[in-house]
């Protein structure tokens, strides 16, 4: 674990636990973590009342579920892919573990049908992708609209309520754990497996290159189809999961929630460091990403804006944010070409 | 008067040295080669004069008034045109439009299509590029495409004209065209910078001849009459190359078989037998059917009749599988399908044996680097840091990662495709030294190569293809240029 970065001199906590800790953190996201401290102290120092430990611990449980789907999209993106299906996968996820625990299915099996579908509904974009030859953008599109259209069907276009809210399912993903959301554990948890995933296993570097060069990959041996599959896969079963810890906090299913979180999800992965271009990603960048995300709509409440002007107010925030976090990257790199790197 | 002058050029890239007082004498009415290793500053020159890159120092005259240019557009408006190495065209565009890049003539607001063809068309016929103006770009073929490039360059009518290896990718055909155009510039009294690694076309087209050596000019302008190609190479890397050494396969080692392969309109049953321990070396002009056999080996292209067997047994399914055999392509396009530019060295030489043919597993970093660098060593990378991004390594050294990555594999099959397509000299010799010493541990080595002086130095036997069939196998002295060129264009010996 010398390697993580032996280039910069960084003679500090080089023995330490908390040194390493700052060397990933610096690696994966460095600057999109200091925007979004930045972005909550100043929320903070003009609204003292946003720096509770309620506010904040909210902030984070809202910004669960987007962050679970920025950390899959990281992956597409690493591959040159996007997946416009995300939001619904999760919408779709939750209708029908909701509507199978209304039926009386016991809830962690209707939890776990769920995460399935999820995985089952990448599966189906990875084939359309596969079979009619077109990117994932578009394929997943035209899904998108397909999966939100089920579970508007399914829900019958209204809320699906009466399920046994006292049942484990709820109590336990629904609540807390040494003083953190569950749902905020498990997010951690899958932020350090996909993390893990990505930059350390044959997979991940498959998954990476591709992204720098499709054509030297699969001069390499490396099968793009194959890889795009379980990527697409991976990502919906992620969607599945976020759209289950989603209904154990909402503890109802709306068939529209989810609507506009595959740009959201897109958008935090940008902000957290992965490029378009493809060839590199960062999930705990992404997650972050998302989270920074969160801290702008929770804090913009705190400024009595007009209701009316508050989508317009969000989209400002968000370009002052990524303006921020793009000076302090640019200004690393140029540091680091001054070294000669 | 002289057509251009640069004097005592001096350009250096943070701390690094790429010119120390060049200098280059061209005169109007002749072809004025250009050459010097990769990293000799041949192409920090050429940037200087086509006004990409701003000079530290020196004068640039051109026909007698100083200029300097701060961009390639005001180079080009002074009649200072480039073919570049890197074709710089758009494979969505037609071949109209690819000629007329930003300065289409125009009627009102819109191109004059008309007036673009007549103009066109004269230089098309010169070049002897018979193609329909509105044919989209990308289904030519690369020599085609870099006659539209050359076509582009002609169109301004340019008083000085670069040409950067523009014959890598040209068949004997286009390239004795070339030497026709060449003709033809000479009479409009273009000044023709010719920059080749091909000392022997250098010789048959070139009146002058400059030469440079670490960032300075060791050869002025000198006519082509004085020199012969030993004394260019002695200037060039102020040294002698080895001469080839030749052996013949070890017996009883990896066998690779083809048995009456045929290909529909590419190979007419061809039975070729390849040993553990030799160089064998495929030639032939463009379609001939020589790049065909490597693909059929390497399971990119499947045979409609004959086989093929492995060293391991069996006929390749698909390109993976072939990999998963032991089969290893290294082709000479490798910023496009040979590196992760973008990626470190170790990276890219990660990419076969650990990422693309391993299982389920962890990687750790630390020892993809160790390994790496003992790769890299092995090959001669320089610089010898494995966490260089590949994209700023020299074309020979990046050439050098493909085959490490390669290499990493151990395959029993190394084919090679134009491998040292743009390489210097120095970094040829290493990367033939390479296959020498990765044909005496016993695998199969086949090499395809636009090169000839490539086969004649690495090979050990060639095998010359013409029309789809295998018309001559050459060994021993009978390995010359002169024989394989001649066999290649007319299937006898």
């Amino acid at each position: 674990m010398t390697e993580v970065d032996r280039r910069v001199p960084d003679t500090r906590g080089k023995n330490s636990i908390l040194g390493f800790g700052r060397q990933v953190l610096r690696v994966e996201s460095s600057s999109v973590l200091i925007a979004t401290i930045l972005l909550v102290l100043v929320i903070g120092a003009l609204r003292p009342n946003f720096l509770t430990i309620g506010q904040l611990r909210d902030v984070l449980n809202n910004s669960v579920y987007v962050a679970l789907l920025a950390a899959g999209m990281a992956f597409l993106l690493a591959m040159r892919e996007i997946d416009l299906s995300v939001g619904a996968m999760f919408g779709l996820s939750l209708i029908t573990s909701a509507l199978l625990m209304r039926e009386g299915f016991n809830p962690w099996v209707a939890c776990l049908a769920g995460i399935v579908l999820g995985a089952v509904l990448g599966l189906a974009n990875a084939l359309v992708v596969q079979h009619i030859a077109i990117p994932a953008f578009v394929a997943t599109l035209a899904t998108m609209q397909v999966y939100r259209g089920l579970a508007v069907a399914l829900g019958d276009g209204q809320q699906v309520t009466g399920l046994p809210l006292e049942h484990s399912f709820f109590t336990v993903l629904g609540g807390d754990l040494l003083g953190l959301p569950v749902s905020v554990w498990i997010l951690i948890a899958v932020t350090i497996g996909l993390t893990v995933l990505l930059r350390w296993t044959p997979f991940g570097y498959r998954v990476r290159s591709i992204g720098s060069n499709p054509d030297a990959a699969a001069f390499s041996g490396i099968s793009i189809p194959r890889t795009r599959l379980y990527v697409l896969v991976l990502v919906g079963a992620v969607a599945g999961l976020a759209g289950v810890l989603g209904l154990a906090f909402f503890t109802s299913g709306d068939p529209n929630i989810g609507t506009g979180f595959e740009l959201q999800a897109i958008a935090a992965a940008v902000i957290g460091g992965t490029p378009l271009r493809g060839g590199v990603a960062t999930v705990v960048g992404a997650v972050f990403g998302a989270i920074l995300l969160g801290v702008v709509s929770s804090g913009l409440v705190y400024f009595s804006i007009p209701a009316n002007w508050s989508s317009f107010a969000t989209g400002l925030v968000v370009l002052l944010a990524v303006g921020v976090d793009s000076a302090l990257r640019s200004r690393r790199r140029a540091r680091e070409s001054m070294l000669g790197l | 008067m002289h057509a251009l002058t640069a004097r005592g050029i001096t350009k250096s890239y943070g701390g690094v040295t790429a010119l120390a007082g060049a200098d280059l004498t061209l005169r109007p009415g002749s072809v004025h080669a250009l050459l010097g290793e990769n990293g000799a500053g041949k192409s920090t020159l050429i940037k200087v004069i086509t006004g990409a890159v701003s000079p530290d120092a020196g004068a640039l005259r051109l026909a007698g008034a100083e200029v300097s240019f701060t961009s390639t557009a005001q180079a080009a408006a002074n009649g200072v045109a480039v073919v570049s190495q890197e074709l710089n065209l758009f494979p969505d565009l037609d071949v109209l439009a690819n000629l007329y890049p930003m300065r289409e003539p125009r009627r009102g607001p819109l191109a004059d299509r008309a007036a673009m063809l007549a103009k066109a068309r004269p230089v098309l016929e010169q070049l002897g590029l018979d193609v329909d103006p509105k044919a989209r770009l990308g289904s030519l073929s690369l020599a085609q495409r870099q006659l539209v490039e050359i076509a582009k360059a002609l169109i301004v009518q340019p008083r000085v004209l670069i040409l950067d290896e523009p014959t890598s990718a040209l068949d004997k055909d286009s390239s004795s065209r070339l030497l026709d155009i060449l003709r033809v510039l000479r009479d409009r009294e273009v000044a023709v910078v010719f920059v080749s690694h091909i000392l022997e076309e250098v010789m048959s087209l070139c009146d002058e001849i400059t030469v440079l050596r670490e960032g300075r000019t060791v050869l002025d302008a000198r006519p082509r009459a004085e020199l012969d190609i030993p004394s260019i190479v002695h200037a060039m890397l102020g040294q002698d190359l080895p001469t080839p050494v030749r052996t013949t396969g070890t017996p009883g080692g990896a066998r690779l078989e083809l048995r009456d392969v045929v290909v529909p309109d590419r190979l007419a049953g061809v039975t070729l037998s390849f040993a553990g321990g030799e160089v064998v070396g495929l030639a032939g002009l463009a379609g001939s059917g020589h790049t065909t056999a490597l693909e059929v080996v390497a399971g990119i292209r499947r045979p409609v009749g004959g086989s093929v067997e492995l060293p391991g047994g069996g006929a390749p399914r698909d390109f993976r599988s072939a990999i998963g055999a032991g089969v290893a392509l290294v082709s000479g396009d490798r910023r496009r399908v040979g590196l992760m530019l973008d990626k470190p060295v170790w990276e890219n030489i990660a990419q076969v044996r650990p990422v693309a043919l391993a299982g389920a597993r962890l990687l750790r970093t630390g020892a993809l680097r160790e390994s790496a660098r003992e790769l890299a060593g092995r090959v001669g990378v320089k610089p010898p840091n494995v966490d260089t991004r590949a994209g700023l390594l020299s074309g020979g050294n990046q050439q050098k990662v493909v085959l490490a990555k390669w290499l990493a594999a151990d395959p029993a099959v190394l084919l090679l495709d134009d491998p040292t397509r743009g390489v210097d000299l120095g970094a040829r010799a290493e990367i033939h030294a390479l296959l020498r010493s990765v044909a005496d541990a016993g695998k199969v080595v086949v090499l395809c190569s636009t090169d000839l002086d490539e086969l004649v130095v690495a090979c050990d036997r060639v095998v010359v293809f013409h029309k789809g069939k295998v018309c001559a196998e050459l060994t021993g002295d009978r390995i010359d240029q002169h024989t394989i060129l001649r066999t290649m264009n007319t299937g006898e010996l």
